[in-house]
């Protein structure tokens, strides 16, 4: 039985009401919840009091809640999730206990409120028919859930991250869980070292608190915030709901969610089977830089050259291929200087400028290959010389240009000598000319 | 005398001479003149080549410009075009008979043949072009043009 | 022999038997001073190339903003020998500014302006000036950045002439800013105003030059009032051979440069991109466009761009009516002030174009 489910039964108990009252009481709060779908909600008692409050607390949810909020937009009202009698303005007579009211619900009573709704895929069917039910139980596999099952109410709940009063669907671009506010909604305790006091790593390190500051190091936060709103934030990688670090040999496989031909190449090579990080060993987790040519290779500022040293085949390997890698590079830059100067001197290149843009997949096509870690380099090996074959085909036909530009040289020479043939010969008719008057 | 046949030299020279400067003036002009082979700046519109070259559910990659444009006849016979510059790392995409889709061989990029994103990394859609039919019916030209 | 005969022809219908006997009279004096005659020439056969590149250039270019760049470069990558002959053209027009202010100053120190050939001058200048406005308006038409900045840059000067600036400005570019309408009215202008006026004013220029002959300097002048025979050559076919000559050597020289110093294209005019560093316009405005930038912003509580343009513009008209200011140049008296003024404005120009030049 979900942790959930056994709280409901405990508050039943703690309640001390007969069950049969209690399931009534359940059942009338669900069909209220039913029925005030129907018809906009009137205004609470809860609402007339609590908003004519002093204390900000108190009053802050009436005003939250009568804003955007996708619960009261659909009929929900404050008794929906807090119980009590609507209509009653007696306060005593409104919280009774009989009314169901359970006032602010906390740790394993949030998830049990939020999930009398949202994990009743009969009920959820009327609102939003593809909206999951299964987030209560994934919770409870998630570290949140397990942690809060043992009693730690530090961790977080539905309301941390989705908020309790003016709750807004997560296509909103204000809500706490938009893509793009995901990452400082996390970070409101991650990034807290107060709050992440006490907590530890498996290893027994304190958990780190700088994800945040590191991921906007990053070139998947920079990505998100051009606008590709498909860039991965916190959950994309750890979860929703079920929200844990990806275990050991997991890494490449979330990579691999949208980086799949790496993955499929790196799952395939040596290195799966001894990187315990899988790509985050090169590429680190929360601060993933843009990826450079100077990351592979056998020089103090190459990753290789932590663990290979001169002599074994890795070393070899990436020696090999970063030297391809910088040879291609050069190739390309070569032949691009050449076509500039050929089209400079008026000859069209157009055709070889698409041959050249080609050689530049390959270069790109070669820094995939490079991730199958194949001691004998074969397809990165192959890429490379197909790169190379296209910039020497470039190469020819810029030298071509440049003899027909050599060549249109001595066509003007010679018309030149023409030219100047002429120019004797007039001066010596003139001489002539004059000489015979 | 001794003046007459150097004089009828020099203007046998001279004679040479204008031909010969008028040959290298005229014979530039007159290539100059007769069309090239592709009549017009391929700036803004292309011949892909001829109807009957481009079979259902093919692509072609064809030059439009200094970059490459991909053309997409769809099973229907549709025809539809394409940048074929990939938005992600501007590799250059080609057609995926088996899925009916734009398939790009660096990262696995997947658009739709309304040159949507389906899956992998490229962050946005590949511009569209238009594509017209022109001349003799069953023997037309594909045009792909920017507008 | 065939041209014998096709002449005979003509002249049974057309009675060539005057135009014939002034061609074989006519004569062109021949003194310390008369190889400047041959500037003239020199200059008349570069409008000629122009006026023949520029025709052969018309059949493949296009006007517009978005197809301008592209045909100019259409026009040196895929078209025959298209290269020489844009490259032919843009240098051309360059030695034919240089050969015009040579013919100018020469006609100048020279003195050919006096009377009875003030009317030569005055279409002579107003050439000039016609010819600049060729250089000008045919600048922007490959539309590449440099080009449409140096546009914008010249065309807004226009706006520092008091009182008809502002109207100046939106007739030259066509509305408010530099815009594909600038291009066409510029097309317009270069294709078939400027040539209209040209044929007009060169026509006047060439017929009064035939009509009154070679003028000579004041000291050769002076030397045949007192009796002396100047030595004179026979137009046709001496002078005519030697102004050929003259032209093969331009000719020579043009073909050198088209090879051997292309010009280049550039890239491709962005109206929303940032004004490139050192902007400048042609050589041939770089003085004016120096000393612009030398004038104060405010002067004797004037606008210092108006009293720059309009001192130009009061230079310009100085020259134009250099003859009737020179009284002393018809009874063939030295001038010193002209000639001192005609100095000083030559050591200007090439100061300042250089000083321009290193400038930017």
């Amino acid at each position: 039985m979900a942790t959930w489910q056994r709280r409901l039964r405990a508050l039943r108990a703690n309640l001390k009401v007969c069950p049969h009252v209690f399931a009534a009481v359940f059942v009338g709060l669900v069909a209220a919840a039913d029925r005030a779908a129907a018809q906009p909600a009137a205004v609470t008692s809860c609402e007339t009091c609590h908003q004519g409050q002093a204390s900000a607390t108190l009053a802050a949810p009436v005003h939250d809640f009568r804003g955007t909020d996708v619960h009261r937009e659909r009929g929900f009202t404050c008794v929906s999730c807090h119980g009590g009698n609507p209509n009653e303005s007696d306060k005593a007579r409104a919280k009774a206990p009989a009314t169901g009211f359970r006032g602010k619900p906390t740790g394993q009573m949030v998830i049990a409120v939020c999930s009398q709704c949202h994990s009743d895929a009969t009920l959820m069917r009327k609102f939003a028919p593809k909206q999951r039910v299964d987030q209560a139980a994934e919770y409870a596999t998630s570290v949140h859930g397990q942690r809060l099952a043992k009693g730690d109410t530090k961790v977080a709940t539905c309301i941390n991250c989705h908020g309790a009063h003016g709750v807004r669907l997560i296509s909103d671009a204000k809500s706490p869980v938009y893509a793009s506010n995901v990452a400082a909604t996390c970070t409101k305790c991650h990034a807290d070292p107060e709050h992440m006091k006490g907590y530890m790593l498996p290893t027994g390190a304190p958990l780190p608190t700088d994800q945040r500051a590191k991921y906007e190091k990053s070139v998947h936060h920079a990505a998100m915030v051009s606008g590709d709103l498909s860039a991965p934030t916190c959950n994309d990688c750890h979860g929703n709901h079920g929200a844990a670090p990806p275990g050991v040999g997991a890494v490449a496989n979330v990579c691999g969610t949208c980086h799949t031909v790496f993955a499929t190449k790196f799952a395939l090579s040596t290195h799966s089977q001894i990187f315990d990080k899988g790509c985050v060993e090169c590429h680190n987790n929360h601060d993933i830089a843009k990826p450079s040519d100077a990351m592979l290779g056998t020089d103090s500022a190459a990753i290789c050259a932590t663990c290979h040293s001169d002599g074994d085949n890795g070393f070899k390997a990436a020696a090999s291929m970063r030297a391809g890698i910088e040879k291609l590079k050069a190739a390309i830059a070569h032949s691009q200087g050449l076509i500039a100067s050929a089209e400079n001197a008026g000859m069209e290149m157009g055709e070889q400028s698409l041959n050249l843009r080609e050689a530049g997949n390959h270069l790109t096509l070669a820094r995939t290959a490079m991730h199958a870690f194949d001691p004998k380099t074969v397809e990165i090996g192959t890429v490379l010389e197909e790169g190379l074959g296209l910039t020497s085909k470039v190469d020819a036909a810029g030298q071509a240009a440049v003899a027909e530009v050599s060549y249109r040289k001595t066509g003007l020479a010679v018309s030149l000598g023409a030219i100047l043939l002429v120019v004797v010969a007039l001066a010596l008719k003139i001489r002539t000319l004059k000489s015979s008057e | 005398m001794v003046t007459q046949p150097r004089r009828t030299f020099l203007d046998g020279l001279l004679g040479l001479g204008f031909v010969s400067t008028a040959l290298s003036v005229f014979y530039p002009v007159w290539r100059y003149v007769i069309p090239p082979a592709n009549a017009e700046p391929a700036t803004d519109s292309v011949v892909a080549g001829k109807v009957g070259e481009f079979k259902p559910n093919t692509g072609a990659v064809v030059k439009f410009g200094t970059k490459p444009a991909i053309l997409v006849r769809t099973s229907e016979g549709e025809f539809r075009a394409f940048t074929a510059v990939c938005t992600h790392l501007e590799c250059t995409v080609q057609y995926k008979p088996d899925t009916s889709q734009i398939w790009c061989a660096c990262h696995n990029g997947m658009y739709d043949l309304t040159g949507n994103v389906v899956s992998g990394p490229p962050p946005r859609p590949l511009e569209a072009f238009k594509v017209n039919l022109r001349g003799e019916p069953g023997q037309e030209d594909v045009v792909i043009s920017r507008t | 022999m065939v041209t014998d005969a096709l002449l005979a022809w003509l002249d049974e219908r057309l009675d060539l038997s005057e135009l014939r006997a002034f061609i074989a009279k006519k004569t062109v004096p021949v003194h310390r001073h008369s190889v400047w005659y041959y500037m003239g020439g020199i200059t008349l056969f570069l409008v000629g190339v122009q006026v023949a590149t520029g025709i052969l250039l018309l059949l493949y270019y296009r006007p517009s903003a978005s197809e301008a760049y592209e045909s100019v470069q259409f026009i040196v990558s895929q078209v025959e020998f298209g290269w020489l002959i844009r490259n032919v053209h843009s240098w051309s027009a360059n030695l034919l500014i240089v050969m015009a202010f040579v013919h100018l100053f020469s006609t100048f120190f020279l003195k050919a302006y006096r009377k009875p050939r003030e009317l030569t001058w005055v279409s002579g200048v107003l050439l000039l000036f016609i010819m600049m406005g060729f250089g000008f308006s045919g600048y922007l038409l490959p539309w590449n950045e440099l080009a449409f900045f140096a546009t914008k840059v010249g065309t807004g000067i226009a706006g520092a002439v008091p009182v008809v600036g502002d109207f100046m400005v939106r007739f030259l570019r066509g509305g408010d800013d530099v815009t594909g309408a600038t291009l066409t009215r510029f097309y317009g202008i270069h294709v078939a105003i400027l040539p209209a006026i040209t044929t007009i004013l060169l026509g006047t220029h060439l017929l009064l030059i035939q009509r009154q002959g070679m003028s000579v300097p004041p000291s050769v002048e002076k030397r045949e009032k007192a009796g002396e025979k100047i030595p004179a050559e026979p137009f046709f076919p001496n002078y005519v051979l030697h102004d050929v000559m003259w032209w093969y050597v331009a000719l020579a020289v043009l073909a050198a440069l088209a090879l051997f110093l292309p010009w280049e294209l550039g890239k491709k005019a962005d109206a929303f991109a940032a004004v490139p560093a050192g902007i400048r316009p042609e050589w041939y405005f770089l003085a004016m466009f120096q000393t612009l930038k030398l004038i104060p912003s405010h002067v004797l509580g004037f606008e210092g761009e108006m009293l720059g343009v309009m001192g130009f513009n009061i230079a310009a008209v100085l020259l134009v009516f250099i003859p009737f200011l020179d009284r002393r140049a018809a009874d063939g008296r030295p001038n010193r002030l002209i000639t001192f003024a005609g100095i000083l404005a030559v050591i200007y120009l090439i100061v300042f174009t250089i000083y321009g030049y290193l400038a930017a």
